[in-house]
């Protein structure tokens, strides 16, 4: 499944349900959120069993952003059980969001 | 991926030469992939502007201009994985990249690696990318609306980026170690003319000065020895390139800069290894003379595979 575009209400369901969710922090204007949006979206359909992968535009979704602490983007967050478990800044490549994705998921 | 399946050809990057090689060996015949760790375009997708690619008359995104690039490549059968390299044996037979996805072997290997922005090499830099210490303005400028920024460099990048900052931002500080700009002259007037950008010439970044971010540089003049605290939120280096060939060094020919020897024919020191774009000894890196390499690399290649292996 593609990435989801998320408000502040569907982002705040998704992470009260049992699935860790991914979200990717970005906006149209950031040159590097576009460049990692084709590894994200396949991230979204592998990870389709284990994750809900989502998208929050910070422009839309100013006071959600300043919320969460993101200062910089994009920024992809992993949430369990509601909490924040970690995140990464700007990764380089799709094999460094796959490590990501597996060392938040065992912590 | 850790089959026997034997590629005619690996291009290891995905940014012009490297899809302009693609194109060119998928229009062969050539049983082809790219190995890109993110995605196409490389330094180019992160260039909002480019006008001096002919066939764009009114310009285009560098980004939309990789995605035409690895869509033309891909309509004519190539292939692209999404693999971070990891090691590379060029001389084996056949050639062999080991790859976050598995191994690849190639009777040939593209290296398309490109190049990355050279850092200032001050302490605390690394702590404060994306706290104030940034490498690409297209990218991160919107942050600095309304602020104060420094950019430190004198070519081309760094004109680019004090011209597009000074739109955004307060104010903006060109800082430059030597008296004059490096730049191509379109730069100068735009730039002299911007009322908000000031100029420091003659001078170095000594240290970063911070709190829980970036509050300001030290500046050394170059001439007097002085040093003086200018106040920013920002700092924009563009101080040129270095190569990707960490991988590849120890295995092929490198210059004194770190990037792969290889004439207009593209052949590196290694046979059957061809070295296309930034990432190649050459006069002019720019998007033109990255895809010329690109079709010249299959040809060589092509001739390369002819001749056996």
């Amino acid at each position: 499944m593609a990435a989801m575009n998320m408000n502040q209400e569907q982002f705040e369901q998704a992470i009260r349900e049992e699935k860790p969710v991914l979200v990717d922090f970005w906006a149209p204007w950031c040159g590097y959120c576009r460049r990692i949006g084709p590894a994200y979206e396949k991230i979204g359909e592998e990870y389709a069993d284990s994750l809900a992968v989502g998208k929050i535009n910070i422009d839309e979704e100013p006071r959600l952003a300043g919320a969460e602490g993101i200062e910089v983007i994009p920024t992809l967050v992993l949430y369990r059980n509601g909490k924040a478990v970690d995140s990464i800044t700007a990764p380089g490549s799709k094999a460094e969001i796959d490590r990501f994705i597996q060392g938040a998921l065992a912590k | 991926m850790n089959n026997n399946r034997v590629y005619d050809m690996l291009v290891v990057g995905g940014g012009p030469g490297g899809y302009t090689a693609a194109l060119y060996a998928a229009r062969a015949g050539l049983d082809i992939v790219v190995l890109e760790k993110l995605s196409a375009g490389g330094q180019m997708a992160l260039t909002e502007q480019i006008d001096n690619y002919p066939g764009f008359e009114n310009g285009i995104d560098g980004y939309s201009l990789a995605e035409k690039m690895q869509k033309q490549a891909e309509r004519f059968g190539a292939r692209s994985e999404y693999a971070e390299v990891l090691r590379m044996d060029l001389t084996a037979v056949p050639k062999l990249v080991e790859t976050s996805e598995g191994i690849f072997r190639g009777k040939t290997v593209v290296l398309a690696t490109g190049a990355d922005p050279r850092t200032l090499g001050v302490a605390g830099e690394a702590e404060l990318v994306g706290r104030g210490v940034a490498y690409c303005a297209a990218c991160d400028g919107m942050f600095y609306k309304g602020k104060t920024v420094v950019v430190v460099g004198g070519g081309n990048s760094a004109a680019a980026d004090a011209l597009l900052l000074s739109r955004v931002a307060k104010k903006v500080i060109l800082v430059h170690r030597r008296d004059a700009l490096r730049a191509t002259k379109i730069y100068h007037e735009p730039l002299a003319q911007a009322e908000n950008v000031e100029f420091r010439w003659n001078s170095t970044v000594s240290a970063l000065l911070s709190g829980d971010r970036l509050t300001g540089v030290r500046l050394r003049d170059t001439v007097t020895g002085e040093e003086s605290v200018v106040d920013c939120d920002g700092v924009f280096v563009s101080v040129g390139r270095q190569p990707a060939t960490a991988l590849a060094a120890g295995q092929l020919s490198l210059d004194k800069g770190g990037y792969i020897v290889a004439g207009e024919t593209t052949e590196t020191s290694v046979p059957g290894v061809y070295a296309v774009g930034d990432v190649r000894t050459k006069p002019l890196r720019q998007v033109v003379t990255a895809v010329a390499d690109g079709a010249v690399a299959v040809h060589m290649a092509e001739e390369y595979i002819a001749g056996g292996i």
